[in-house]
């Protein structure tokens, strides 16, 4: 396999005595392309060179991804495994550690069950990892209780997706096809901050004409350049998507053909955005009827629409059913499965993608398939050469683990690359819960939050220091490259994950000398599932610029664009979504009188573990801030850099003001990526999706006072 | 180097990734050299960046006493060379659009020499590579004469306006990018 891998014609400038070597970023959806530049002498990674041949990023990279190099071999790195004694971490022996972890896993199963140990997992991992974590939890330790972060990210796409699509691929189009969209309905995110090398498409299309809606409360730098900005409240998102819809039908945009073709519940739809005119949208969204009026004529208008949304519509209580509102939106319009248009979701972490698809999900199992069905139980079983009837049932999602905690039936938790002390909702109820645990391990390569409270740290190597795939937000499965050894006596996390299996006595299932023999038994564990990986070999993907799955054999394509032919339900039609709005779990009271939303800042990266360690990226923004326009400001008299007080039901906490009036009036904005008295998710609210089980992060009520 | 560097402000989304590009660059002691600044926070996110002009006739190499700040043959304007340049900072002063930055530690300046250890082999800037908006662009000559008719063209076809919450009208326009 090549190391560094360019077309030909392409100029890179290789210093003398370094080398080049071809990877991802280590951050978002996107994963730009980039070459690491290694000093071949000293071994370290002295750099970044732009892949300006990749074809999704064409070398832009935003400050996160030319920054990502300088956290490999930064000095805060865990080189040791780590053990608490009298409250202080103290550097230990691999063999120490595990000793340890063996006594209390087993100890504590054995008094209170399999299931009283649980893995929290986390998909900034390759795919290798994130499938192996699924099986370390149900094979190695026998437990039901194993989910992941994405519950915090990603599950309200899958599962609306899943609803009306019948198959949950984050884009339905490959991304360098969007710069021949006519129009971008963008809801819900801020591409510009959250996925900036996207923006490059949207500009060549507008270049050509093409239109963009934003839907956000705020002003964000992406509804700047939008020619509708929507500005919606918090947590209205189906008023909007039904109020669209209503247009869109009154108006005569809907493809008649396609609705009637390939989908259902078309009259059910129509009944059910009836009331939802211009006038009732605007009274719950708060967004004029000119601009509501204007947006649909606009989106009904164009001949090729790509519907795109994020966190914004997804984290809320009723997540699923946004996505189904704005996936029938484009289903209406008749997009779904054509050249440069569809729908599609900005997946946050690295691997969202091809994490979620591979069973560190409570509920699933490789290759997308379902714990409660025998015949997926026991095809994956057989694969992994275990009896089905050992399969552990299916568990609870993320948040719901630490109730769990609370009810005594989880003991004992492994959290692998996640930090759900700053990430989850509701932060006091998390740290309880893990004060709770007899006992609890985390992987990570820096000491984050949740490692702090943890009694065995294992040091976990970067991802510059491990080979295998993930699954860009296309659904595009790449390659990610080994730069480097790992620091120290560090170790990958299939290492550990081998290592904790030999110890409970499960080692023969974890015969695995390298990454690629993961991928080549998960290719079979994935093969005939929905997210069908086994035509994809590591070769391929170097040949061709990744393979979007479904690959069901070495000799087909890949499948860049979904749904052409039909759709992944049951009888292949597309599901239209006729659902009522509901308000959000929390709305403005008297006593707490104002929306409180959150989200990300450019230079950071979900809890900030390692962007808080890098020195470019905290010059930029060292702290968060609330965000408010100056007429909110002014009823408390607080000017710009005051520092203000924010309550709500569940926690509290000061940070300083910063003022513009790109926000709504009665919203304050605060970014999530600190920790500690810096965690905004004190203040945030766990209520759940019924379908998704994803906190409400996006909106609660809140109130403010001077200090 | 038949370049040129081509800004669109008005893209610009204020991610200064072309800083942390900028530091990236081989001679660049891991400093960077051009700016992103917003205009008016208060009233909008739109950001803009700056980087040295290469002026044909560079002031700052005029105002130097010391001959410090060299020109390549290219038409580069380099940063100041450490053996000459006595920090006097006239250059600082004397550049019109602020450009130079001074070290007080190592008393020189310092500035954007446009990546030359790049662009001297037809290889992109980094600012101008990794800017995920392309406001910042590194592109030929005539590419960018088309770049500039195709935005009033496509005023004529859409019937020139703003689209809503463009804030272009604050861009300075002696930049020059601008048709309207
Ligand atoms: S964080 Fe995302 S957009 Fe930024 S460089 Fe990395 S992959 Fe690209
Ligand atoms: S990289 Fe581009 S978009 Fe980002 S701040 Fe610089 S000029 Fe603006
Ligand atoms: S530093 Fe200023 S005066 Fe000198 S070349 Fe650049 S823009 Fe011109």
């Amino acid at each position: 396999m090549t190391e560094f891998v360019t077309k030909p014609g392409v100029k890179n400038l290789q210093h003398p005595g370094e080398k080049l070597i071809t990877t991802h970023c280590c951050y978002c959806g996107m994963q730009c392309g980039m070459h690491i530049r290694l000093n071949e002498k000293t071994g370290k990674v002295v750099g970044v060179e732009p892949r300006y041949d990749w074809p999704v990023t064409l070398g832009k990279m935003c400050p996160k991804g030319v920054t990502a190099y300088q956290t490999i071999d930064h000095p805060e790195r865990i080189t040791k495994p780590l053990i608490k004694k009298n409250g202080e971490f103290v550097e230990s022996t691999w063999d120490e550690a595990l000793d340890l972890i063996e006594k209390n896993f087993k100890s504590l199963q054995g008094k209170h069950g399999k299931d009283a140990v649980s893995v929290f997992g986390g998909v900034s991992m390759t795919n290798e990892k994130c499938y192996l974590v699924g099986k370390y939890a149900r094979v190695a330790l026998g437990t039901r209780f194993v989910d992941y972060n994405g519950r915090f990210c990603m599950s309200s796409a899958a599962g609306g997706f899943m609803k009306t699509l019948g198959i949950d691929r984050g884009s339905t189009l490959p991304w360098p096809e969007l710069e021949h969209t006519d129009c971008f309905f963008m809801a819900g995110t801020n591409t510009a901050e959250c996925h900036p090398t996207t923006i490059q498409w949207l500009w060549k299309a507008r270049d050509k004409g093409a239109k963009m809606i934003v839907a956000d409360p705020r002003e964000t730098p992406t509804a700047r350049i939008a020619d509708v900005h929507l500005d919606l409240k918090a947590g209205t998102d189906s008023a909007l998507a039904n109020g669209m819809m209503h247009l869109i039908i009154k108006e005569g945009y809907v493809d008649e053909e396609y609705v009637n073709e390939r989908c259902n519940n078309y009259e059910e739809l129509k009944a059910s955005v009836e009331k939802f005119t211009p006038e009732y949208t605007s009274e719950i969204t708060g967004v004029s009827i000119e601009k509501l009026v204007k947006a649909a004529h606009i989106y009904g208008k164009s001949p090729r629409s790509v519907m795109m949304f994020a966190r914004g519509v997804e984290q809320q209580a009723k997540g699923v059913d946004n996505v189904t509102l704005y996936t029938s939106m484009a289903l209406l319009r008749g997009q779904i499965g054509k050249f440069a248009s569809g729908v599609a979701t900005f997946t946050g972490q690295g691997n969202g993608q091809g994490g979620r698809e591979h069973g560190q999900k409570a509920d699933a199992l490789p290759g997308y398939r379902k714990i409660d069905n025998p015949e997926h139980v026991k095809y994956v079983s057989s694969v992994w050469g275990i009896d089905p009837s050992e399969m552990p049932k299916a568990g609870v999602s993320a948040y719901e683990m630490f109730d769990e905690i609370q009810a005594g039936n989880i003991r004992a938790m492994h959290v692998i690359c996640s930090n759900p002390a700053v990430s989850a909702p509701n932060n006091n109820y998390i740290w309880d819960s893990f004060n709770k645990l007899d006992f609890m391990v985390v992987s990570d390569f820096f000491l984050s939050e949740t490692a702090e409270f943890a009694d065995v740290v294992l040091p976990a190597s970067s991802w510059a220091e491990d080979e295998g795939t993930t699954t860009n937000l296309e659904g595009r499965v790449i390659r990610i490259r080994k730069v480097k050894d790992p620091i120290g006596e560090s170790k990958t996390d299939w290492e550990i994950l081998k290592l904790i299996a030999e110890r409970m006595g499960k080692g023969s299932f974890f015969n695995y000398n390298n990454p690629r023999d993961i991928f080549e038994e998960f290719r079979v564990a994935s093969k005939g599932g929905k997210a069908d990986y086994s035509g994809i070999t590591y070769e391929r993907i170097e040949k061709e610029d990744g393979i979007f799955w479904p690959c069901p054999s070495e000799d087909h394509p890949g499948t860049p664009t979904m749904f052409q032919e039909s759709f992944g339900t049951p009888d292949g039609k597309a599901n239209l979504a006729a659902v009522e709005w509901q308000e959000p779990d929390e709305n403005p009271s008297n006593e707490f009188p104002h929306i409180l939303t959150t989200g990300r800042v450019v230079f950071h990266y979900l809890s900030g573990s390692q962007t808080r360690r890098t020195d470019f990226l905290m010059e930029q923004c060292p702290e968060p801030y609330a965000e408010m326009h100056p007429h909110l400001a002014s009823k408390y008299a607080l000017q710009d850099g005051d520092n203000v007080y924010l309550e709500t039901k569940r926690g509290s906490m000061t940070v300083k003001v910063k003022l513009t009036k790109a926000i709504r009036e009665d919203h304050v904005f605060i970014p999530y990526h600190w920790g500690k008295e810096l965690s905004v998710n004190k203040l945030t609210n766990p209520a759940l999706d019924p379908t998704s089980r994803m906190p409400e992060f996006k909106v609660c009520a809140v109130k403010l006072k001077k200090v | 180097m038949k370049k040129v560097m081509y800004l669109e402000f008005e893209r610009c989304i204020g991610c200064r990734s072309c800083q942390a590009a900028c530091r990236e660059c081989g001679g660049h002691d891991a400093k960077e050299r051009n700016y992103v600044e917003y205009i008016d926070f208060f009233e909008s996110r739109q950001t803009y960046p700056m980087m040295c002009m290469q002026c044909k006739d560079p002031a700052c190499a005029k105002v130097c006493p010391a001959n410090a700040i060299q020109i390549t043959e290219e038409g580069v304007v380099l940063s100041a060379m450490e053996e000459k340049c006595i920090g006097c900072r006239n250059c600082t002063f004397g550049c019109p659009f602020g450009i130079p930055k001074f070290d007080f530690e190592e008393n020189k300046m310092y500035k954007c020499d446009m990546c030359y250890d790049r662009t001297k082999y037809d290889i992109s800037p980094m600012c101008a590579s990794v800017c995920p908006s392309d406001a910042i662009r590194f592109i030929d000559h005539d590419e960018m004469m088309e770049l500039r008719r195709r935005r009033t063209q496509m005023n004529l076809i859409e019937g020139k306006k703003p689209s809503q919450n463009d804030k272009w009208q604050y861009v300075p326009e002696f930049f020059g990018v601008y048709s309207d």
